[in-house]
Parts: structure tokens; sequence; C-alpha cells
């Protein structure tokens, strides 16, 4: 029993370890993106780049930590599952975040000044829903029957997302001023940055379930 | 000691099947393995048995009188009537095969105690509903504690897991009490130098190892029973059935541990919804329940006449 409860403990603190390393990595890419539309300099997104990926590397790490100790029979086993599931749906909010920014560095995607506003408008939805989505998560460990209202957020965030998403796209492509190329490109970035919304909702969906079979 | 054979027969039958009713999710959804499972269950039926199961051997030893001949029709027969329905593969009561075969060998010799009969069987009906009822105000109880409770998923898990362990001892225990009389309570009285608490040992040893060395493969096949039961379900099933059975274990009537978390199961059926209940299975359990004392009194009425006649 105790050795259960040992390892229940360390699960807890494992995955909220998780949470805010993910958290962290929305912040760093939050950040890259507002410094890259304030000044497109190169150097300066190489390096954002790298600070995104160390991060969600770090996340990496702690992600297969506590998969190596679900492994070692902690906990009953339809709950490892659970939340084995939730981590790895988890894990594609920072994934997304990543490849985003490596996206901006290697196709040389200059985000026009017009839109910036708009952009960091999606760029802040998306991480918003990201935090929901650690909320959510952190709730199943502390008072999972409320985890659903954090998932409430992430819907709401998700749908705003959508709606930038359409609208910068629409305005994009009746833009005589930019390039065709250059449309679709950047129709792609738009594209990028709503997945991460829409991978917390996955997140949040999965949360759903979760509750859902703990229901009475 | 030889017309003991059989009662020791039945209970390891008993301790075989009735095991998967106390211990079965929690041994199916791995949440215990079954081998510490097996063991808790062992112990708590054997203590079960020797400290409240002589109320029940009074009962069975007072419902009609017996000879040795007579002992060892009433345990052939049930011991019979449950293979029989283990492999037509319905779900036995031995608690039913016993008191039937003793109503037959009652109803041939004209010596069937009708009181106790009628007791006996009105508990039977009563242990379902009891069930059921227990089950629908400890849903709602628990469900209700555990909703407005704060608290991780985890420790939700943990103490469910500690609960299920907690109810299926305490349901072992209530086994062993309750139905220690249908393996050795007809030979109360019968036996010279052998007291009931002695039969009460002996029937709850034999429950015992009919519990370690046959019940795994019904313990398993317990999750595809008559319902999927999660783990707060199972706890409150195994809590209802192990409750009854232990009332009427004080009462000191044998029941049916598997009518009884039938039962349970139904109670919480009604609040959730009965679309998740298993109608197929359930017409098999009420078939059993029809068949078994009916094959068993008619075993034993046909092999006393049988006997009388073979006798002159």
């Amino acid at each position: 029993m105790a050795l259960f409860v040992n390892k229940q403990k360390k699960v807890q603190t494992e995955v909220s370890r998780y949470c805010s390393q993910v958290a962290n990595c929305l912040d760093t890419f939050q950040h890259a993106l507002e410094q890259y539309c304030k000044n497109p300099d190169r150097d300066a997104i190489r390096k954002d780049v790298a600070d995104v990926h160390k991060a969600e590397s770090l996340a990496d790490d702690i992600r297969r930590d506590i998969e190596v100790l679900m492994y070692s029979k902690a906990l009953f086993p339809e709950s490892r599952g659970d939340i084995l599931g939730l981590l790895e749906t988890m894990d594609k909010v920072p994934n997304q975040a990543e490849s985003t920014v490596r996206m901006i560095m290697n196709q040389h995607i200059v985000i026009p000044e017009t839109y910036c506003q708009k952009v960091l408008q999606l760029v802040d939805v998306g991480c918003r829903a990201g935090k929901a989505m650690i909320e959510a998560a952190e709730k199943l460990f502390t008072d999972y029957t409320n985890a659903t209202v954090a998932i409430g957020k992430i819907d709401e965030l998700e749908s705003e997302g959508d709606r930038i998403d359409a609208e910068l796209i629409e305005r994009l492509f009746s833009d005589d001023d930019i390039d065709g190329f250059d449309k679709i490109i950047l129709r792609d970035l738009v594209k990028q940055i709503s997945q991460i919304s829409d991978r917390a909702e996955n997140v949040g969906d999965r949360i759903r379930i979760i509750v859902a079979k703990r229901g009475i | 000691m030889l017309p003991l054979t059989g009662g020791l027969y039945l209970g390891w039958a008993l301790g075989a099947n009735d095991a998967s009713n106390v211990f079965g999710t929690a041994v199916a959804s791995r949440i215990i393995s079954f081998r510490k499972a097996a063991v808790l269950c062992a112990v708590a039926v054997v203590v079960g048995a020797m400290l409240q199961g002589e109320s029940g051997i009074h009962t069975l030893s007072g419902l009609t009188a017996q000879t040795m001949t007579t002992l060892v029709i009433v345990s052939v027969a049930a011991a019979f009537s449950v293979t029989l329905m283990t492999i037509l593969r319905l779900p036995i009561s031995t608690s039913q095969a016993i008191v039937g075969a003793i109503a037959g060998i009652g109803l041939a010799t004209d010596s069937m105690n009708w009181g106790g009969l009628v007791k006996v069987v009105t508990c039977w009906i009563a242990t379902p509903i009891g069930a059921m009822i227990i089950a629908c105000v400890l849903y709602k109880i628990l469900g209700a504690v555990i909703h407005w409770i704060p608290m991780s998923m985890l420790t939700r898990d943990k103490i469910l897991w500690s609960g299920l362990i907690v109810v299926g001892t305490y349901g072992s225990y209530a086994l062993g009490a309750n139905n220690v009389a249908n393996a050795t309570g007809i030979f109360s009285g019968m036996l010279p130098g052998v007291s009931d608490f002695q039969l009460a040992t002996w029937g709850g040893l034999a429950i015992a190892v009919g519990v370690i060395t046959y019940s795994k493969r019904v313990m398993m096949a317990v999750g595809s029973g008559i319902m999927r039961m999660d783990a707060f379900t199972a706890f409150v099933a195994v809590s209802a059935m192990a409750t009854t059975v232990h009332v009427f274990a004080v009462i000191g009537v044998p029941v049916s541990t598997s009518q009884a978390i039938v039962g349970a199961i139904i109670g919480i059926g009604l609040i959730r919804g009965v679309h998740g209940i298993k109608f197929r299975v359930l017409r098999n359990i009420a078939a059993g329940w029809f068949l078994t004392p009916a094959i068993s009194l008619i075993l034993t009425a046909a092999g006393y006449a049988i006997f009388c006649r073979v006798s002159g």
C-alpha cells in the first residue's frame, strides 16, 4: 500500500513537472513569435527555435520518465492507460509550437506588418488554449470532477481560434499586395498556428472521457 | 466420516464458483493478483465459517429428519445437481441445491419442516431484493460523497482499490459464515463426536480449498458477466452483496452470493440505466434459480425411491 502511495505521489509530481514544461514551451513560442513580428531577424529566430526545441525536448524527457514509471506497474491498469494516452495527446501541443517556429525559420517566412497583430492574436489564443489544457490536466490530479470547467475554456478558445484563422485567410486571399505564392505560405503558417488550439481541444476531449469514465 | 465427503465436495464447488462474486472484478481488472485474492478470500472464508457459521448449520439440520442413508443421498444429489448446472453453464446456487435435496427427502419421508422451508425460501426471495435496495442506497450515498469531495483521480482509484480489497475480504467472511451450512450443515448431530463447530471448520476449509484450487477461471470470466463493472460499481455491488449475505448469516439462513450480487447489479442498473445489463445472462441466472432446487429435489426423491425398492 505504501509503495502504491509513493508511486502515485511520484506520478503526480512528474505530471505536474511535465505540465510546467509544456507551459514554458508555449511561453517561449509566444515570445518568439512576438519578437519575430517586431523584428524578423533570422539569427534571432534561429535562437528562438533552439529555445522552443529545448523546452519541447525537456517536456519529452519528462514524459518518457513518466512512461517508464507507469510501466513499472504504478497505479491501476486503467489509470495507467488513461495517463499515458493523455500525455501522448498533450505532447502534440509543444510539438506543434516547435514545428511552427521551425517552419518560419526554414521557409524564410516574413509576416507582413499589417497581419502581425492578427497573427499574434491567433498565437495568443492558441497559447491560452494550451494553458487551459494544462489547467484541465492538472485538475485531474487535484479535483478531477472539476476538470471539465477548464475544458469548457479550451472549447471557447478553439472556436475563437477558428474564427481568427478563417478571417485571416479570407483577408489574405483578398489582398492584392501579396504575391500568390506568399499567400499559400502564409495560409499554411496560419493553419499551423491554429493547430495548437485544435490539439489542445483533442486533449480536452480525452480529459472529458477520463472524467466521464469515473462519473457516477 | 465417508458421508461427509459429499459435503466437502459441495464446499469445494462452492468455493470454486462463489469466490468470483467477491473478488472477481478486482482480479479480472488486475487490481489485485489472483494469488493474493485467493489467499485473502480463503482465510476470511475459514474465519467466517468458524465464527458465525453455526447458525446456518442449525437451520439446515432442522429442515427434515435424516438418517445416514438419506445424508448420502442428499449430498450426492446436491453435488450431482451442481455438476449438471456447471456442465449446462448455468449459475450455481449450492444453497438451493442442498435445500432442494433436503426437501426431496422431506417430501419422500413426509418429515418436512414446512415452517423452516418457508423461512429459507422467503430469505432466498429477500436476498436479491435486499441486495438491490442496499446497492441503490450505497450507490447514491457513496456517489454523492465521491462527487462532492475534491480529490485526484489517483486518490479516487486508491480509495476504490483499498475499498475493493476490504469489501472483498468482508464478502469472503460473509460467504464463509453463510454458506458453510450448505457444505456440512446436513451432517449436524449425525456424526458421533463431531460438533457443529468442527463441521463449520471442515466446511470452511473445503470452501477455501475450492477458492485456491479452482476459482481463477470463474473469477476471470466475471468481467463479461451481467454488466461491465468499473471499480466504483464493483465496490458498491460487492458491499451490498456482502452486507446482505452477512445479515442472513446472522439470521441463520444460507443464501446465494450469486443471487445477492445479481440483485445488487440490477439495483445499480436501475439507477444508471438498464441498457448496460446483459439480459441473456440474467435469463440464464433466473433459469438456474428454478432449475437447481427442482433438479436436486427430483434427484433426491428418485434416489430415495430407488434405495427403498432395492433394500426392500
